[in-house]
């Protein structure tokens, strides 16, 4: 299977300015989150993207794009209708292939030499179905994710088949329903804001859309992809960073120097903070 | 192979084996035949198994055999002089629950000493409540690790917290402002079968195929009260204003806000313990967190999402009395929990009904909720939960549950609901039509009886095993009559179960209340009254009565005035803690219900308003939140529309005068005519206060040398008593005394048995406690039916006494008259009592001495938190109402005391019996003194004969000490034997040492004991010289400060029981006299037991004891 395009959402409310933020990746050098993103896509072989946005917000994105932008189609969605909804206004753009989905509010930084992006791409590759990065987290993040069930894929480290999804399960339901074999009491495999997805979440999500008429999910769609075809989680050996969150710039700020080339200088600086704090 | 080999493996393979025809060999054929040393070699075997058994049910029947063979088959293979001594400190292991200790020094000593009575009851208790706990430790166990429960027992930080209250719940109403409320209403849970305790969760989990009931989730009405059934149980929850927890309960009367995590651990503080538990239970407050001493805020900052919001939780019964058998605490709890599960999205529907997986969840929940509160329920209980009528199985535990390796079976059931292709609507309608629901009135702790009912099964008892299979076969039955629609047939059915399997099982299960109704019911309506239903645990609480439709309506009316009636003249004689009520009843199909109020629906149910609302008003409005004050508006105007709200809102903000009714009001008039001696009372109180007087200061000086008595010093009938001959020449002194008329019996019937009924103030002497020749009959009349015995074989008709006091003389003196005297042909006389105290608020010095320097049982771990927490809260009591003064917030009778069996004779002296039944019968010259629980004392030739042989003036009855027979013995104290209670011991130790116990049971020369009190037989005439002579000999005893329950009952079959001082002088301190004359004669055991709670009525049964008395007794 191939995958040539890739999908980001951006449309959320209080979303719109996230990708826009700036700081500093691994090499130093200056880039908005948006073009960090890209920076990862297109280096896993994808050259076509699409960008949901809300309203207005074209032009300051195509700038955060930077370099990248001839390779972005921007895709408007009118109102904040839900997630699954923004999903369905690239239907036309990405047409009736395997597509990478990315939210635009999350960085990733890869624990090997290999990119989070490119991981999760090459299994889907491989394995010719829809792919999600899972990573595991505790319980207590629960309400801030969405969460598979499944069980481990013989002979393989890191993949398993997923059979059930949940958008923020309680721990109750999670217990019930999503543990895996082998993981310690309270870890569960939550979505990383990664997937590769077949046209198929595209006609649950379609279908879904108009049938609830309220806002859907994409874990509530992966859900039903799970009975309809082979579907598998990929544990990504990565760290995902969401700028999102109180603190979240600085955390994904701190996690890329800290791993980069500017490492001593950040380090030294924060002591020096540090001292001057105890001091004052 | 030997034959020693060859018993020891029964035992084992019967445990093991796979083979039902093995495994259920019954204790009885097991242990037939067998001597001593077969039966030494079987415990020795046993035990070494159960240490080595891995699967848990296998070392719990290793338990349960063991303390069967140690209580009922061994000490039967030894003579009763084998009676041995404790060691003290095996004592403590088991007080402390620490059975595994106990149990290893007690077989040491066996080791050494060989077999004794003391031993054996020891080690009886000890595996006993080891299996028992060994069980309760595993449901536990399994309840933390349904999948569900799980991740509540490692979240033990606020600020991780996991769940999140649903958004619609703290989205506030547009026009009002106000949040919206979630209601959860809820059925209660009825069993049509009663399928033998079989939901027990020791016995589901060990022999699921046996464990079913038929159960039904029902809507109430108070029949004459309600117009139309609904669901007994609500549970609200709403966002609120402030950052607490709030928590009422509308049925209870109570309010609290918390602020602490750590409170909502603390279940005895007041009276939310139910509450609190489905907050824990819920997850909203997870079991984890317990010690975490974090604010309860930060939890809902987590929970809420938002900082300065807090959440309100009221729970609500539609007046449904507490121990009606329908399982109304725990449907309460799960409606609480559903409500709270609802908001936190634990299930899947914020409002309407439950899905399936929810319904299992939430039983999951209240399972784990009971056993928090210490309560620890069945698994049907909370059947409410569920729509309809549904079998309830246990399962066998599969590869994947948790039990698996463990128990045979799972801890939660299968529920299969019966809908109307099984039970068609026409049946549920016929049943309706028939069956009429009642609550009898009485509450009882059913927590014996269930332990009773597993160590029968987990020793497959023989009669008992058979009346369970037999049970099982009509519960099939009762389906199939039921899905017929054969509602007589069921009626039959339930009625065959009930006094068939039921009664074979437990014979407790029944009293003479209930059979009494049963009778009365043929009796009114012959055919038209189709059957019996039993509720729950044991009868007297919730039961149900079929009847022909067309005389249903007319039944229902008669049945309400015959419980009334029935109960007005029985109310003496059984604890019942309120009137009894009739229900209207209907068959719940859709379970517990949700719905969200919002805006002017929005409102909590009216006892809600009747607590919370006087305390708003007598604040400031301005300090009130803006929650609040639209509170007081909404209440306002609902005031105004007259619906009677502002009635009872003035009968709760202003003082209302006292009626004449008023039970406060009759108590000094109570303690004048019952010969309460202030002057007494008040330098009791000083005393008391002063710290002169106390439980402390009971005993005796720590040099006081205490000593066992020797064999030499006392006359020891012990292996002779039963065995001699009426003609023997040892007993002619005796029956000549008795066959010439020089002999009268007195039963101690003053006291109201404080123990027998929790302090329920019923008269324990009246109680018909046991079924005799197939009759519940009264420790009186067993009393009268020995002394018609004894007349009847000497014949000489016996004069008999019973002693009463202010609470048992009236009800004592019309029982009698009602039964004729249950024929008794001699005399049967009342020496009423003479003398009362006053209770008084215990002193915080005493309380902790009780509770701290005295010996109690140490309950299981979470039943032991709640006691604990229970002491803050008397502690807080005592201290708030006032350290020593007088207890008057309880019903009179319930705030005197009786003064102490010491004065009982001295009463008979003072109220002139005595000197009328010595006038009217010049030849009397012994009186054989007896406790009215003292059901083998009787009047026994060979031991009078030792009594006139000695000259004593007293001869004591004394028996070889059992693990249970604390307080006191037979001692040699610095030199002199005497008795010694065991409140005067200088040391807790010294009770260990001493071989005899005292049953109190006195043999009386009565003219030695006149000159002891300076009078003789004329001057007992003088009333004035009787009253100065008592007096005299009563100062020269000791007066004990007791500490004892009383139960205060309130609202619904509420009961409260606190401790209150009283003080109390004893008979046996007359052996300290050094002018009397005394003798010590050891009897069997039997004779001299006592029967002080009814959870020892079981074994009494099972030992012999109960047979032995019937051969004791001629029935009228």
């Amino acid at each position: 299977m191939e995958i040539n395009q890739a999908l980001i959402t951006a449309a959320g409310p209080g979303q719109s300015a996230l990708p826009l933020q700036r700081l500093v990746d691994r090499d130093g050098i200056e880039k908005t989150a948006l073009e960090m993103i890209l920076a990862k896509v297109v280096n896993a072989g994808i050259d076509s993207v699409a960008i949901v946005i809300s309203p207005g917000n074209e032009e300051a994105f195509r700038r955060a794009a930077g370099s990248h932008s001839d390779r972005v189609t921007f895709v408007t969605q009118s109102e904040p209708t839900g997630y699954g909804q923004a999903i369905l206004c690239a239907k036309s753009f990405l047409g009736d292939s395997p597509f990478l989905h990315l939210v635009g509010d999350h960085l990733y930084l890869s624990s090997q030499s290999k990119g989070c992006v490119k991981q999760l791409i090459e299994v889907a590759a491989a394995e010719g179905c829809s792919v999600s990065g899972v990573q595991a987290t505790r319980e207590t993040m629960l309400p801030f994710f969405g969460a598979i069930g499944g069980v481990r894929l013989p002979q393989t480290e890191r993949l398993y088949e997923v059979k059930r999804v949940i958008e923020k399960p309680t721990p109750t339901k999670a217990e019930q329903e999503l543990t895996i074999a082998g993981f310690r009491s309270g870890m569960y495999l939550c979505f990383f804001g990664m997937h590769v997805l077949t046209p198929a979440s595209l006609e649950i999500l379609d279908r879904l859309v108009a049938i609830e008429k309220r806002p859907v999910s994409l874990a509530e769609a992966l859900n039903e992809l799970a009975d309809r075809e082979r579907y598998l989680a990929l544990e990504i050996l990565g760290q995902r960073y969401n700028i999102g969150v109180k603190y979240g710039l600085l955390n994904t700020q701190l996690a890329l120097s800290l791993s980069g080339v500017d490492r001593d200088r950040v380090l030294s600086d924060m002591v020096e903070l540090l001292a001057s704090q105890k001091s004052s | 192979m030997n034959s020693q080999t060859s018993t020891e493996n029964r035992w084992i393979e019967t445990i093991l084996s796979l083979d039902e025809s093995v495994r259920h060999r019954t204790l009885e054929s097991l242990c037939m035949g067998l001597d001593s040393d077969a039966l030494l070699n079987a415990v020795s075997e046993l035990d070494a198994f159960r240490r080595d058994a891995s699967n848990l049910y296998h070392r719990v029947r290793a338990h349960f055999f063991l303390s069967a063979i140690y209580r009922y088959y061994l000490p039967k293979t030894f003579p009763e002089t084998q009676a041995g001594l404790l060691p003290y400190e095996a004592y403590q292991h088991i007080l402390s629950r620490r059975f595994p200790e106990a149990i290893d020094q007690l077989l040491v000593v066996q080791k050494e000493q060989g077999p004794t009575l003391v031993i054996a009851s020891a080690l009886s208790r000890a595996y006993h409540q080891l299996g028992i706990q060994t069980l309760a430790d595993q449901v536990r166990r399994s309840v933390r690790t349904v999948r569900g429960n799980q991740w509540m027992f490692r979240i033990g930080h606020p600020s991780e917290h996991p769940l999140r209250l649903n958004k619609e719940l703290h989205q506030r109403d547009g026009t009002m402002g106000d949040y919206p409320i979630l209601c959860e209403k809820t059925s209660v849970r009825m069993d049509f079968s009663h399928s033998g305790w079989s939901d027990i969760f020791f016995l589901g989990m060990d022999y699921p195929e046996g464990a079913r009931v038929l159960n039904a989730s029902i809507d109430l009405g108070v029949y004459g009260r309600d117009a139309s059934t609904r669901p007994p149980v609500e549970a609200y929850l709403r966002v609120i204003d402030r950052p607490v927890l709030r928590l009422v309960s509308t049925d209870l009367g109570v309010e609290a806000e918390i602020t602490e995590i750590d409170d909502v651990f603390d279940f005895a503080k007041d009276y939310l313990g139910l509450l609190k538990s489905a907050l824990i239970a819920s997850g909203v407050v997870p079991p984890a967190m317990e010690g975490c001493h974090q604010k309860i805020s930060q939890l809902l900052k987590s929970l809420i999402g938002k900082e300065g919001l807090g959440l309100e939780l009221v729970s609500k019964v539609n007046d449904i009395p507490k121990g009606s058998r329908l399982a109304v605490s725990t449907n309460l709890l799960g409606s609480l929990i559903a409500v709270l599960m609802r908001a936190t999205g634990q299930v899947s529907a914020l409002v309407g009904g439950l899905e399936l997986q929810d319904q299992q969840l939430i039983t999951a929940r209240a399972i784990l909720g009971e056993w928090l509160g210490g309560s620890g329920g069945g698994w049907q209980d909370s059947g409410g939960v569920w729509p309809g009528i549904k079998r309830i199985e246990g399962m066998l535990a599969g590869i994947d549950d948790p039990e698996s390796g463990i128990s045979r079976g799972r801890l939660l059931p299968k529920h299969t609901i019966l809908r109307d292709d099984r039970i068609s609507e026409s049946s549920r309608t016929a049943l309706q039509n028939s069956l009429i629901l009642i609550y009898g009135g009485m509450a009882q702790n059913v927590g014996p009886i269930l332990e009773m009912v597993t160590e029968k099964y987990l020793v497959r008892a023989e009669k008992e095993w058979e009346a369970r299979l037999d049970a099982q076969r009509i519960f099939e039955k009762i389906v199939d009559a039921l899905e017929q629609g054969d509602i007589r047939r069921v009626a039959k059915l339930t009625t065959e179960n009930f006094t068939g399997p039921l009664q074979t099982i437990i014979p407790w299960c029944t009293n003479r209340f209930t059979d009494s109704m049963i009778e009365q019911c043929r009796e009114r309506w012959g055919d038209q009254f189709w059957g019996f239903l039993m509720l729950g645990g044991m009868s007297g609480g919730g039961m149900g009565f079929f009847f022909e439709p067309s005389v249903q309506a007319e039944a229902r009316q008669w049945l309400l005035q015959t419980l009334v009636a029935t109960k007005r003249e029985m109310q003496t004689r059984l604890p019942f803690a309120t009137d009894p009520v009739v229900y209207d009843f209907a068959i719940n199909n859709r379970g517990s219900w949700c719905e969200m109020l919002r805006s002017d629906e929005a409102t909590m149910p009216d006892g809600y308003y009747a607590i919370v609302a006087p305390k708003l008003i007598r604040q400031d409005i301005r300090e009130l939140s803006e929650q609040s004050q639209r509170e007081l508006m909404r209440l306002n105007r609902s005031c105004r529309e007259g619906d009677g709200r502002a009635r009872w809102l003035l009968d709760r903000l202003l003082p209302q005068t006292q009626t004449d009714s008023d039970t406060k009001s009759q108590l000094p008039e109570m303690l004048r005519i019952n010969g309460f001696d202030r002057t007494q009372h008040e330098q009791i109180r000083n005393d008391l206060l002063s710290g002169r007087i106390g439980l402390s200061e009971n005993r005796l000086p720590r040099q006081t040398l205490i000593e066992d008595i020797s064999l030499n010093d006392i006359i020891d009938l012990r292996e002779i008593g039963t065995r001699y001959s009426r003609s023997s020449d040892d007993a002619f002194l005796g029956r000549q005394a008795i066959e010439s008329g020089q002999v009268a019996v007195v039963s101690l019937a003053a006291g109201v048995g404080s123990r027998w009924t929790g302090g329920a103030g019923v008269v324990k002497g009246l109680h018909p406690f046991a079924k005799f020749a197939g009759k519940h009959r009264s420790f009186i009349e067993v009393h009268l039916a020995k002394s018609r015995l004894s007349s009847e074989l000497y014949q000489c008709p016996v004069p008999h006494v019973f002693t009463t006091g202010y609470m048992t003389h009236a009800p004592i003196e019309t029982h009698l008259a009602s039964v004729n005297n249950y024929h008794y042909s001699g005399q049967v006389l009342l020496s009423k009592g003479m003398s009362v105290g006053l209770r008084t608020i215990p002193t915080a010095r005493d309380l902790r001495f009780f509770w701290e320097e005295m010996a109690h049982q140490v309950l299981d771990e979470q039943q032991q938190k709640v006691r604990e927490s229970g002491h803050a809260a008397i502690l807080g009591w005592a201290k708030s109402v006032g350290e020593g003064s007088d207890y008057t917030d309880n019903l009179p009778q319930q705030c005197m005391h009786p003064v102490g069996h010491w004065y009982e004779i001295p009463n008979m002296l003072r109220n002139g019996l005595l000197y009328r039944m010595l006038e009217e019968r010049p030849s009397l010259r012994y009186l054989l003194l007896h406790n009215i629980d003292t059901l083998g004392a009787n009047l026994n030739p060979l031991i009078l004969s030792k009594h006139i042989e000695s000259g004593a003036c007293l001869s004591f009855e004394v028996v070889g000490r059992r693990m249970e027979d604390r307080g006191g013995g037979l001692a040699v104290v610095d030199g002199k034997r005497r008795l010694l209670e065991g409140m005067a011991m200088p040391n807790d130790r010294d009770e260990f040492g001493l071989t005899f116990y005292s049953s109190m049971t006195t043999w009386i020369d009565i003219d030695q004991l006149l000159r002891a009190f300076r009078l003789d037989r004329t001057t007992l005439g003088d009333t004035a010289k009787v009253e100065n002579s008592v007096r005299a000999m009563a100062a020269k005893l000791p007066t004990y400060i007791t500490i004892k329950d009383v139960k205060k009952r309130w609202g619904l079959g509420q009961e409260d029981v606190f401790p209150v001082t009283q003080f109390e002088k004893l008979w046996g301190d007359m052996s300290t006299l050094s002018e009397i004359r005394c003798e010590y004669i050891a009897v069997e055991t039997m004779r001299g037991q006592q029967m002080k709670d009814p959870a020892q009525l079981d074994g009494w049964v099972r030992d012999g004891s109960a047979e032995y008395i019937h051969s004791l007794c001629k029935w009228s």
